[in-house]
């Protein structure tokens, strides 16, 4: 059965659109049991939809979510029981205290009351908001407010934490608890699925990337992977005496796989793998020469873990 | 077993809330006062003026919260913690519903009550027959009070903008509900009638919600 051998989560062909404007396409990935998934890409780019399809909220969409093996099409309570979700901003009711509005929580996951009880003592004490218990909840700081949240995600010991962009608008000091705290429930066996449109927020944490652009998966696999093609990498950039009315000719040049324009009379020639940086620079400067054209300066760039991430996001970038 | 802890989490919530407690203590307040500034009730008890002014501005404070309460919620994602949780969405309606309901319904009847009693002291009414008079009046009362409350939910389900959810509850809702007393004023239906009509709409509303609910992307 698709979703019942090493993944937790099988995600498969989704497509969702609002009115006329598709937001995933064809989206299609696996999440591993246990460790970290850093689930990236800009804003706007359907994290938020897919945690959605993923956790049962948004029921009109094509494709299949399979969690542990059982779609999400049939959400029933042990689906529920399996699953804790953050929303990127934690919403209820004001006038609920921290302790009661997590009482609900519980006892709506099922729990009983004492093992309620003694769930919230401890995940407000390991999130360091004990003394906020008896605190209305609208009377919270939105950094308090995202730690109820993340308690709450965690109330019923789920084997899959879904977190949509939990740090955002964290301070350091709780950013730092929380990735803590995510390395800590990995260690424990707890899946963590979470986004974020800041690659620094995943990158020293993440066992394991997807990112997301134009409704598609464009990268998935380890952060190692992602970096050694920094490394590998190789972008020339070309420097001219005056703007080229087309590129055409360095398009053409073999070996080059792209051309960006950076300003006026810069441009950035992205190297196909395995080119021959050395073959492709002399290329360049005869074809230009040849065209009676002047360079200025040509120099070897090395793309930084954002620039791979702009590139496989569509949004700019040089590789 | 959702449905009845749910009932009972959003009747904590609302009970203690200021909307509900301004209601509990206004309504009776506001009954006393302007039967106090109305220089000529021609007669009319104040029990009787209560129940009047009960059945006239409980159905618009009904709705209003109603639609203010889920709107406010369903714009601020309240329910996402809720809807990941096993829990049928019918009951996140249904209980808040039947708490605001009970709670306006409680209100109601404390400030007939208080009149009641007002009555019996100041003008020396019996206050149980009193309120045998008053049965049929708040019977109406309470009929239209539902009809507004779930004319309330099926708004608040709908609407996409707190003025127009309000708008919509203020003219919509307090129309539907006077429907109740239609068969009375024409002299074509008796009591029971009415009561079964409110019965009848109020779940045309529910059920109408909970639908529109079900499908909703929140």
């Amino acid at each position: 059965m698709v979703g019942d051998s090493g993944e937790m989560v099988a995600v498969r062909g989704l497509y969702k659109r609002y009115k006329d404007l598709p937001v995933l396409l064809n989206l299609s990935f696996e999440i591993p049991k246990g460790g970290i998934f850093g689930y990236i890409g800009p804003n706007g780019a359907g994290k938020t939809t897919t945690i959605k399809i993923m956790i049962g909220l948004i029921h009109d969409y094509q494709g299949e979510v399979i969690i542990e093996g059982r779609s999400t099409r049939k959400w029933d309570a042990q689906l529920c029981s399996k699953i804790g979700y953050l929303p990127q901003n934690t919403s209820m009711q004001e006038w609920r205290t921290v302790d009661q509005a997590l009482s609900t929580f519980g006892r709506l996951s099922g729990m009983s009351h004492t093992d309620t009880d003694l769930r919230i003592k401890e995940l407000l004490d390991q999130l360091g908001i004990i003394d906020f218990r008896h605190r209305k909840v609208g009377k919270l700081s939105g950094g308090t407010l995202q730690k109820v949240g993340m308690a709450q995600a965690m109330l019923h010991r789920p084997r899959l934490l879904v977190l949509d962009e939990p740090v955002a608008g964290l301070d350091p000091e709780s950013r730092v608890l929380f990735k803590n705290l995510f390395r800590q429930l990995a260690r424990e066996g707890t899946t963590v699925f979470f986004s974020s449109h800041i690659l620094s927020d995943i990158e020293d944490i993440a066992d394991t990337i997807g990112i997301l652009g134009q409704g598609r998966m464009r990268y998935i696999g380890s952060m190692e992977a992602l970096r050694d093609q920094v490394v590998r990498g190789q972008v020339i950039r070309l420097d001219m005496v005056q703007g080229l009315n087309d590129t055409t000719t360095l398009e053409r040049l073999p070996g080059v796989s792209r051309v960006n324009k950076i300003s006026d009379d810069q441009y950035q020639l992205v190297l196909q793998p395995q080119t021959d940086l050395d073959e492709v620079v002399d290329k360049c400067i005869r074809a230009m020469q040849a065209e009676g054209r002047r360079i200025r300066g040509i120099h070897q760039v090395r793309p930084s873990l954002e620039d791979l991430y702009m590139n496989y996001t569509d949004t700019g970038g040089m590789v | 077993m959702s449905l009845k802890l749910l009932f009972m989490d959003e009747l904590n919530g609302f009970y203690r809330s200021k909307v509900m407690i301004a209601l509990w203590v206004g309504l009776p307040a506001m009954a006393l006062v302007l039967y106090l500034l109305v220089s000529d009730t021609g007669g009319i008890p104040i029990s009787q003026f209560t129940a009047l002014l009960v059945s006239s501005i409980g159905g618009v404070l009904t709705s209003a919260m109603i639609v203010v309460t889920i709107l406010n919620e369903r714009e601020r994602k309240v329910y996402d913690l809720f809807l990941v949780r096993p829990i049928k969405r019918r009951d996140l309606l249904l209980a808040k519903f039947g708490a605001v309901y009970l709670c306006v319904v409680v209100a109601a009847l404390l400030a007939i009550l208080l009149s009641a009693l007002l009555d019996a002291f100041l003008n020396g009414y019996d206050v149980l027959a009193t309120i045998g008079a008053l049965g049929d009046s708040v019977l109406i009362a309470l009929s239209m009070m539902a009809i507004s409350c779930s004319a309330g939910v099926l708004i608040g389900v709908l609407a996409n903008s707190m003025l127009v959810g309000i708008l919509l509850v203020l003219y919509g809702g307090n129309q539907l509900s006077s429907l109740v007393i239609l068969p009375i004023l024409l002299g074509t239906g008796e009591l029971w009638m009415a009561v079964l009509l409110a019965i009848a709409i109020s779940s045309g509303l529910l059920l109408g919600s909970i639908v529109i609910f079900e499908r909703k992307e929140l």
